[in-house]
């Protein structure tokens, strides 16, 4: 069942056309890549899905349109990690991470039930954060910082995950586990991602389905693998990319 | 401290009654005049009693000190939550309502309302207050609008920046209106020049009443702060209302700021300073900053304001300079410390 | 990057240095606020402009005529007035003025102002321009008010001042507008003025007096000054003598035996309070008249505290508020203040609305002031 669906979307700033005509969709159990060079348009179209940009075009969330649900019910749904984090105040991890919990929580005090408890103790742990939980984000490094927010879109609990860059700044050791992290987080039905990558040997290992941008519009969408073709990878990105791959992976045999 | 529920627990809720208690009581019971303590607390006693007492104790403590002790209270407690939400709201440890000039903004207001006589026939004092509220509001919205213009976030620089041109703008207006009205000259100047002098019964009352209302929506608040306080895409991300929800704290900081400058006057830095030490005490965190910060700036203010009492006695200082003073250098080390923190 | 940083450092300075002017700003603006007619008592009284001193005053109080001679004549008759004067009168009469001018070649003479500088003139003024009310006073008081062609902005006494063109005075006080207007003289105090404003006007060819009376003898060395000034040096002898008389009268008249205590007040509670202190025209006369103020020892004008009216308890209050006409007008204000109901002088009902300037501004009608007040205290 196709968990969100975008018809021609198009998001303009200023004068400058990020995104064009775009429209695919994505179904239960799916992770989607979108793959691209710098500059083609993939965090914009995040941005626009999650409300942070005004688009053309519609965006249907179990066939809902999703400029009709409220703020707190799109997040319960919709999870978004962003790709840049700066904290100005010396917040600690756990609150933080406690934050995911403001879409589902009716209390106006802010309040814990034991299912929040519950999320946030689960998120803590699957990303590792258990001890840091205590510490100032301030005095966090850029992988931890990454993991924190990540732990907070994982409290959140929605649906559908849309990650900008899971693994920017993230050691590879952390690269590894956040991946598998994410394919057992998809485990459960009725669940999708989506997530930007520029690391096409990820994608190519964890996508189910891959979406290749250029300049703002839709170059190929569908199966990974297919997707993900040398043939299209030499267009967007202008080289021989296989080949490429291919040399460095001979570094190490 | 309880930093996981980020809601502030009993006992340091009785914690800081107590202080702030404490510290009313030693503002009450010092002054120009000095009153035995045991006369201060017969004439307080027989206040309550209704018992008329003869002698000075009774108009100097019950009549002046106490009024002016519980009208400075609540101001610097609404100074200081306002000040609280915004630095929260923009993300910024150096936004207030006196560095952005939202303060010049309502006494703008304030003083249109005196050079115009514009007032509410049914409420006598009301129309510098809704004009002083409407003003600071709309400032607000103007900082804000050409903040975004600037630079979309609100650097340090630019808050720095707004609250300069703003301020300058806003005193140049000012000018104008005075040169306009020669006749209200005499009123209008020494309303800028802000005075807790006037503190009475019923101008508690007011503020109390701001307090509550306006206190009561912020820490209603308090989580949507502290994703603002992270980041306002976060804050979208994990389903604020980013829209309806400034709105609210705006409007709220607004009225609080409009009704202190209406009856005090300008009182610059309580918002900044309070906040800021108050955090280093709690940490970030709404649920225990907003309260604490609202206690911190009772106590801060009564303390300034004993100061600006007794210092020269039986001269007073304007209220203003003493937190001016203690501003300026907290002002300094902010601005420092997040420059070197490298924004 | 180092740039940056010291951009910020800079940027740090400048806000603080605008917060200390800031702060100094407030204190001025109390001076120029408070009415821009009366800054000359503002000033503790340093006589070091007076150049007379008390022992030069021989001068009998009772015979008028017989006051120093101002004018042309610089001999002073020391015999005249070698009767026994009471001691308190010898404030009130008025000094010498030797010092005041020299000779007259031809109708050229030169005149000393309180400053101590010395102004050649070519006759008596033809055109003036005053910028302090009180000086516009008595220009008016002297008959010579239609050579007024500039008053500063705040001078509103007689009424028939406000047909004369203004112009901005104090700090920002317009030149332009002045040498526009072409006087031959310019009276100003040396309250908000600046000497650069001074060269300025002397090198459009104006010449500039400075009058700067902080006492009664003072303002008696302003009248002399200005009436040499505009050739009317006897009507400022009549003016100077009907104000001996008149404070003269008020000294007998007066009651006052040393035990009650007067507060003036400059600025009603809403705005904080205000007292008039020591070294203002208010105090002096309030002790010429044999009361105490209550706040004499507050120097000039100062917010002092509430508590501290209370608890001095005066006998009187003397408000200088102005009334609108709208709402309670200042003696009911002060009647219905919250804790004030103790206070003698609003128990007994003695609150005294002075809306005129009159103990205020060093004019003529400092002696109708003192006038006044003595009925009040007499009632």
């Amino acid at each position: 069942m196709s968990v969100l669906e975008v018809k021609a979307l198009s998001v303009s700033i200023g004068r400058a056309e990020l995104v064009k005509d775009l429209s695919f969709s994505v179904n239960e159990g799916q992770w989607l890549m979108i793959c691209g060079p710098n500059g083609a348009g993939k965090s914009t179209l995040l941005n626009a899905i999650t409300g942070g940009y005004a688009y053309s075009g519609t965006v249907l969330y179990k066939g809902e349109s999703l400029k009709k649900l409220s703020p707190k019910k799109r997040a319960a749904e919709l999870g978004i990690l962003a790709q840049n984090h700066y904290v100005g105040y010396e917040f600690t991890v756990e609150e933080v991470v406690a934050l995911g919990r403001y879409a589902h929580s009716k209390n106006v005090l802010g309040g814990m039930s034991d299912e929040d408890e519950r999320h946030i103790n689960e998120a803590l742990s699957l990303t590792g954060l258990n001890e840091l939980r205590n510490h100032s984000v301030l005095t966090l490094s850029g992988g931890e910082l990454q993991r924190t927010f990540l732990a907070q879109v994982i409290a959140q609990n929605p649906k559908l995950l849309l990650l900008d860059e899971p693994t920017n700044h993230l050691d590879l050791i952390y690269q590894k586990q956040v991946f598998e992290l994410i394919e057992k987080w998809l485990e459960v039905p009725g669940r999708a991602v989506i997530s930007v990558v520029h690391d096409l040997s990820l994608a190519r290992a964890f996508g189910t389905d891959a979406l290749l941008m250029d300049k703002g519009r839709l170059l190929s969408s569908g199966d990974v693998k297919k997707v993900l073709s040398p043939e299209n990878l030499n267009s967007v990105y202008g080289m021989d990319v296989g080949k490429w791959m291919r040399t460095m992976l001979s570094q190490w045999t | 401290m309880n930093r996981k529920t980020g809601k502030i627990r009993f006992y340091e809720f009785l914690i800081f009654i107590l202080i702030s208690f404490a510290v009313i009581c030693l503002c009450v019971s010092v002054g120009s005049v000095a009153i035995p303590l045991k006369d201060t607390v017969r004439a307080i006693f027989s206040a309550i009693t209704g018992a008329k007492e003869e002698g000075l104790a009774y108009p100097i403590i019950v009549s002046r000190r106490l009024p002016r002790v519980i009208c400075v209270a609540l101001t610097g407690a609404s100074l200081s939550l306002a000040g609280a939400a915004m630095q929260g709201l923009l993300k910024n440890p150096l936004a207030d309502g006196s560095t952005l000039g939202v303060s010049s903004g309502a006494s703008l207001g304030a003083v249109i309302a005196i050079a115009f006589g514009i007032s509410f026939p049914s409420l006598p004092f009301a129309g510098t207050m809704v004009m002083a509220v409407v003003f600071a509001f709309l400032s607000l919205l103007l900082i804000l609008g050409l903040a975004y213009k600037l630079d979309c976030s609100f650097s340090t620089n630019t808050i720095v920046l707004i609250g300069v041109i703003f301020s300058m703008f806003v005193s140049s207006a000012m000018s104008i209106i005075i040169t306009f009205s020669a006749d209200k000259l005499q009123s209008i100047t020494f309303w800028t020049m802000g005075s807790l002098q006037n503190a009475s019964y019923k101008n508690s009352l007011i503020l109390l009443g701001a307090f509550i209302v306006c206190g009561g929506i912020l820490f209603s608040r308090a989580r949507e702060l502290n994703a603002f306080a992270i980041g306002e895409d976060n804050a979208r991300h994990i389903g604020v209302n980013v829209r309806r929800t400034k709105l609210v704290i705006l409007i709220s900081v607004s009225v609080l700021i409009g009704v202190c400058v209406s009856i005090g006057g300008t009182i610059g830095f309580v918002g900044l300073v309070t906040p800021h030490m108050v955090r280093m005490l709690v940490g970030p965190n709404h649920g225990r900053l907003l309260p604490a910060s609202a206690f911190g700036g009772a106590v801060f203010l009564c303390l300034a304001d004993l100061v600006a009492r007794i210092l020269l006695n039986p001269l007073e200082l304007p209220i203003g300079v003493v937190t001016s003073i203690v501003g300026a250098v907290v002002f300094i080390f902010i601005f420092y410390r997040s420059r070197k923190g490298g924004r | 990057m180092k740039t940056r940083r010291l951009i910020a450092l800079l940027l740090c300075l400048c806000m603080a240095a605008a917060l200390f002017v800031g702060c100094g700003k407030k204190e001025a603006a109390v001076s120029d606020s408070g009415s821009a007619d009366t800054k000359n008592e503002e000033k503790a009284p340093d006589n070091k402009n007076d150049k007379t001193s008390s022992e030069d005053n021989k001068a009998d109080a009772s015979s008028g005529d017989d006051t120093p001679s101002d004018t042309a004549s610089s001999d002073e008759k020391p015999g005249d007035g070698a009767e026994a004067t009471p001691s308190d009168l010898q404030i009130i009469l008025p000094a010498s003025s030797s010092d005041l001018q020299t000779l007259v070649p031809e109708g050229a003479f030169t005149i000393v102002d309180m400053t101590g500088r010395e102004i050649v003139l070519n006759g008596p003024a033809k055109k003036i321009v005053a910028l302090t009310a009180s000086d516009c006073e008595i220009i008016y008081a002297l008959g010579a008010g239609d050579l007024l062609v500039g008053r500063g902005e705040y001078c509103d006494y007689p009424a028939e001042v406000m047909n004369v063109p203004s112009v901005q005075s104090g700090y920002d006080t317009n030149i332009e507008q002045i040498i526009a207007l072409s006087p031959d003289v310019l009276v100003m105090s040396t309250m908000a003025q600046t000497e650069e404003q001074i060269k300025q006007l002397e090198s459009a060819g104006i010449k500039v007096v400075v009058s700067d009376a902080q006492n009664i003898e003072g303002v008696y060395t302003a009248i002399k000054l200005l009436g040499l000034l505009t050739g009317k040096s006897e009507e400022a002898k009549k003016i100077i003598s009907d104000m001996t008389t008149t404070f003269t009268d008020a000294i007998f008249a007066s009651e006052g035996d040393g035990t009650k205590s007067i507060y003036f007040e400059i600025s009603p509670l809403q705005w904080g309070l205000w007292a008039a202190g020591a070294g203002t025209f208010m105090d002096e006369i309030c002790n010429m008249l044999g009361y105490n103020n209550a706040f004499a020892d507050v120097q000039g004008w100062g917010e002092v505290s509430e508590e501290q009216v209370l608890a001095r308890n005066p006998d009187y209050i003397v408000t200088i508020s102005m009334y609108y006409g709208e709402g309670p007008t200042p003696v009911e204000e002060i009647a219905s203040r919250a804790g004030w109901s103790g206070v003698s002088a609003v128990a007994n009902g003695r609150i005294l609305n002075l809306q005129n300037n009159e103990l205020s501004r060093p004019a003529p009608r400092l002696a109708e002031g003192a006038k006044l007040l003595v009925e009040f205290l007499n009632k």
